[in-house]
């Protein structure tokens, strides 16, 4: 599987020579003097649309000067654009020393604009960015500066239950799609002044906010220059989702195992930030990713800290089993009962034989048969209308189990095999390595029909080779198992009881030392 | 490019694919085999399984749960491949549970059958191999049986649940038997089988529709082996004195007459038998300890069991019936026999190499002269729930 490997190389468009540049004339980027030529400048620049408001007003001692006043509709809030603003300027602000007053602008910052966020504003770049983020841009007639005002207002999803991440005790929190929210709700969690923040923006079109969170002085600095040069290399129009981010800055593009995290949860994003790790929050998703991730951070599920050690152990190996179960069941099944009769019981053999009776295809083929229509069945229930889905599920349920076999098309045996598989296969912690379970679930499948559990070893050594072979923005993707690490194994298999957790994960963190607990002696108890 | 070439050429691996793929409904399940020997050459009877009317899940068509291939040859192996001409599945034989051997063939010799055996892959070494007393191994094969229903699993468990409860019978596995086969100065013994009752009825299904089976089979006596061929039997009684002496007993049941009247039933467990070789004056001599501890299952007479002589006295008298029971076994081989199927000399060879070197030669001979030492220790440990009889006068 070396042959997926891909040593991130990420497509470079070349911003010079793309024909889809952005029709604006670099030469007029600066703003004319004269309002109106500003205003229809405007307008001409983004073909009238109907949902931009311009608003021309006169101010100032009977009304000498005059302003417009632009802003994207529904972006926008008016209501404190007629109180903050238009009101102060219209009726409070009748000084005469304001005519040709040359520090015009910056007396109005000063005594008229009752708002908080303003920026100067002097160029058409800068104009329409702010304005189509949905700020308000104000423009005095005379002037070729004006001002950026933080107006932003607009009707969105509050903070909600987790949906792909759900907890049983823990925090309910998850992620919306506002980029200054899932800010807040970390910074809320983690309130040390050294998680610091940088933020750009990605996409020329959609001009994607986003945002890197870490913890200076524990995260590796390595690292974060990696992702920034990763980031900085992005060309492209859009950014819909943090998925699209994922793929550029990803290590290995072709293997099946994801090498960047994913979350909705604040406080796995806060984990993984005292971790050491890094947060790439983006605008307009709920899944804020996380670098770097390795093998098993998949199987760490948020529960497994807020559950008490043993149950969270004994959950953490059960995940780990599932996980094998889902890769290996259905291809171990058809190896044993094409290739290796002999390991199996007699008794269970002369069953298996009387289900097989009769059955007219391969193993193999009955698997994929099995497994195909399992798919397509999950596909099905994840895009489909949620009204039709109990229909669905009887639909499937009956072809699937009982109609199937009772055809004599399959055996009960392999509709078993299958369903352990599918709910094993829902166990992960991670969406994301379930996924990549299914898809090795069916090469596996190949090889145990072709060569046997010979074939199940060849397939294993070789994903071994693979997953030793990633890496993830530098990091071994097996760490702590791939280089061995022993403080790290208190963490993997099983999760010790978190005082015994003293360092945080080696290769990913700068600061190794997460707490210097000593263990209270009965001098300390005070008796 | 070259990724791509790498990738084409694993692939093409799997175009050999499957090549010595079986599925389970191409195979026949054969899970007993029977050799007799017919005018010279062999027949070979193949027990199959139906597993549709094993585990029915479309119902049972009231088949009869296995069925019996035969065919001849002038080998084993030839008479094995005839079947094939036979049976419309290739036969399967890693779960091979039985090996039934006629008693014909038995005296004209096993090697061919074991050197075919020891030969084939496909087999394990963990079936039992049983002979077919006063019988052909067609014809046990011929049986229904009850409880479970594939004959051959019945035989097998049969003869595991006896031989671990009884001393009588001997599971001897297709390993143990080489074992002891190819160890200097010890012969083979199996254990034999035979059908009780009415043969005919035996192999319909009448015969497990009523609720006491006209026809069943019995493990019963212990072959004993010169050589690769059977030169007799060993009774009920010195089948027990066999297996103590081997040290194969786990659970026993053994009766005594108490010191007044009437009988008492011991049930004996942890057996410890060791063997040890002297060699006085150029003779050799074999010491067997056996050491047994044992429960007191069954009194029907009236002793004081309260009281530590009587149990003393009764591991006294038990000691003395296995002394009696391993002396008399002894004795029986040698007369009638000749044939050391107890490894005395095998022990001697292990202890004495350099006398066995010497005695090897006329061992069939020396082994008749062997003096045997026979030392019993017993122990009874309970007395079960009660302690001491019931009265026959209760109300006394």
């Amino acid at each position: 599987m070396g042959f997926f490997k891909n040593k991130n190389k990420i497509i470079i468009n070349s911003s010079t020579s793309s024909t889809d540049q952005i029709q604006e004339s670099k030469d007029k980027n600066e703003l004319a003097t004269n309002l109106k030529e500003n205003l229809k400048y405007i307008k001409d620049t983004l073909g009238e649309s109907t949902d931009i408001i311009f608003r021309e007003l006169k101010f100032g001692p009977g009304g000498a000067m005059s302003a417009g006043i632009i802003y994207t509709d529904g972006l926008s809030d008016t209501s404190s654009l007629q109180n903050f603003i238009m009101e102060t300027l219209m009726l409070d602000f009748k000084n005469n020393e304001l005519e040709n007053n040359p520090n015009l602008m910056n007396h109005l910052k000063d005594f008229a604009m009752t708002v908080v966020e303003i920026k100067d504003l002097t160029s058409y770049d800068d104009l329409f960015t702010a304005l189509l983020s949905g700020d308000v841009i104000f423009l005095v007639d005379g002037y070729t500066t004006g001002f950026i005002i933080g107006n932003r207002h607009w009707i969105e999803r509050g903070v909600t239950e987790p949906v792909a991440q759900s907890v049983v005790r823990g925090p309910r929190e998850a992620f919306v799609e506002n980029l200054r929210v899932n800010t807040a709700l970390i910074r809320r969690i983690i309130k040390d002044q050294n998680l610091w923040m940088e933020s750009s923006e990605v996409g020329r079109r959609s001009k994607t906010s986003i945002a890197i969170m870490y913890i200076k002085g524990v995260a590796e600095d390595k690292i974060l220059d990696e992702l920034r040069l990763r980031l900085s290399r992005i060309d492209i129009d859009g950014i819909l989702e943090s998925a699209n981010i994922e793929e550029f800055i990803q290590d290995s593009q072709y293997s099946p195992f994801p090498t960047v995290y994913n979350t909705e949860r604040p406080d796995i994003v806060s984990a993984a930030l005292l971790e050491g790790r890094i947060a790439i929050i983006i605008d307009g998703t709920p899944f804020v990713l996380i670098i770097p991730a390795v093998f098993v951070h998949f199987f760490q599920a948020a529960e497994d800290y807020y559950q008490r050690a043993l149950m969270a152990s004994f959950v953490r190996v059960l995940r780990f089993v599932a996980f094998a179960i889902s890769i290996l069941a259905p291809s171990m099944y058809i190896a044993v009962i094409t290739f290796h009769h002999e390991i199996i019981p007699p008794d269970l053999l002369i069953s298996l034989a009387a289900q097989r009776e009769g059955v007219p295809f391969p193993a193999f083929v009955e698997a994929v048969i099995m497994e195909l229509t399992f798919e397509i069945l999950r596909e099905a229930g994840l895009r489909m209308p949620r009204v039709i889905g109990p229909a669905m599920s009887i639909v499937g349920a009956f072809v699937i189990g009982t109609a199937a076999v009772e055809a004599g098309i399959i055996s009960a045996a392999m509709v078993i095999v299958v369903s352990i598989t599918a709910i094993s296969s829902f166990v992960s912690a991670s969406y994301d390595i379930a996924i990549s379970g299914r898809i090795l679930r069916f090469l596996f499948m190949l090889l145990a029909a072709v060569f046997g559990l010979y074939g199940i070893i060849i397939a294993l050594i070789a994903l071994t080779l693979h997953l030793t072979s990633l890496k993830s923005f530098g990091v071994p993707y097996m760490t702590p198992l791939g280089p061995f690490s022993a403080p790290g194994q208190k963490d993997t298999f099983v999760r010790l009881p978190i005082w015994k957790l003293l360092l945080r994960p080696s290769l990913i963190s700068k600061n190794k030392t997460r707490q210097n607990y000593t263990k209270p002696t009965r001098e300390s108890r005070g008796k | 490019m070259y990724k791509c070439l790498v990738v084409l050429l694993l692939l093409s691996l799997s175009l050999t694919g499957c090549w010595d793929k079986r599925e389970l409904n191409e195979l026949a399940i054969s899970m007993a085999l029977g050799i007799d020997k017919v005018d010279d050459e062999y027949l070979a009877s193949v027990q199959v399984v139906l597993p549709g009317e094993v585990s029915p899940i479309k119902g049972s068509t009231g088949r009869s749960p296995v069925t019996l291939f035969q065919a001849k040859g002038k080998t084993i192996n030839e008479a094995i491949r005839n079947v094939s001409n036979i049976s419309p599945r290739n036969l399967y034989s890693g779960h091979l549970q039985m090996v039934i051997i006629g008693e014909e063939m038995a005296k004209d010799g096993i090697s061919s059958l074991l050197d075919y055996l020891s030969r084939y892959w496909e087999v394990r070494y963990d079936f039992y191999l049983a002979i077919a007393k006063d019988s052909k191994a067609e014809k046990i094969l011929n049986i229904q049986t009850t409880l479970e229903n594939i004959p051959a699993i019945n035989i097998f468990h049969m003869l595991k649940t006896s031989a671990k409860n009884f001393a009588d019978t001997s599971a001897i596995s297709f390993g143990r038997l080489l074992t002891d086969l190819e160890r200097e100065g010890m012969e083979g013994a199996l254990t034999g089988i035979k059908i009780k009752g009415d043969e005919k009825t035996g192999s319909s299904k009448q015969n497990v529709e009523s609720i006491l089976p006209s026809a069943f089979l019995k493990f019963d006596e212990i072959a004993v082996f010169k050589g690769d061929k059977l030169v007799g039997w060993l009774p009920s009684e010195e089948s027990k004195g066999y297996n103590t002496i081997t040290n194969h007993v786990k659970n026993t049941l053994g009766t005594i007459s108490c010191p007044g009247e009437g009988k008492l039933s011991i049930h004996a467990k942890h057996f410890k038998t060791k063997l040890k070789s002297k060699i006085i004056n150029g003779k050799p001599e074999i010491d067997i300890n056996v050491k047994v501890e044992g429960n007191i299952s069954d009194v029907e007479c009236q002793i004081d069991l309260n009281k530590e002589e009587t149990l003393n006295k009764l591991n006294k008298l038990y000691e003395e019936e296995i002394k009696k029971n391993i002396n008399q076994t002894v004795k029986f081989v040698q007369e009638e026999y000749g044939s050391d199927i107890f490894g005395f000399g095998a022990k001697i060879y292990q202890k004495h190499p350099k006398e066995w070197e010497k005695l090897k030669s006329n061992w069939d001979e020396e082994f008749k002269d062997v003096q045997v030492n026979i030392n019993v220790k017993v122990e009874i440990r309970h007395t079960g729930s009660i302690i001491n009889p019931i009265q026959k006068n209760l109300k006394d």
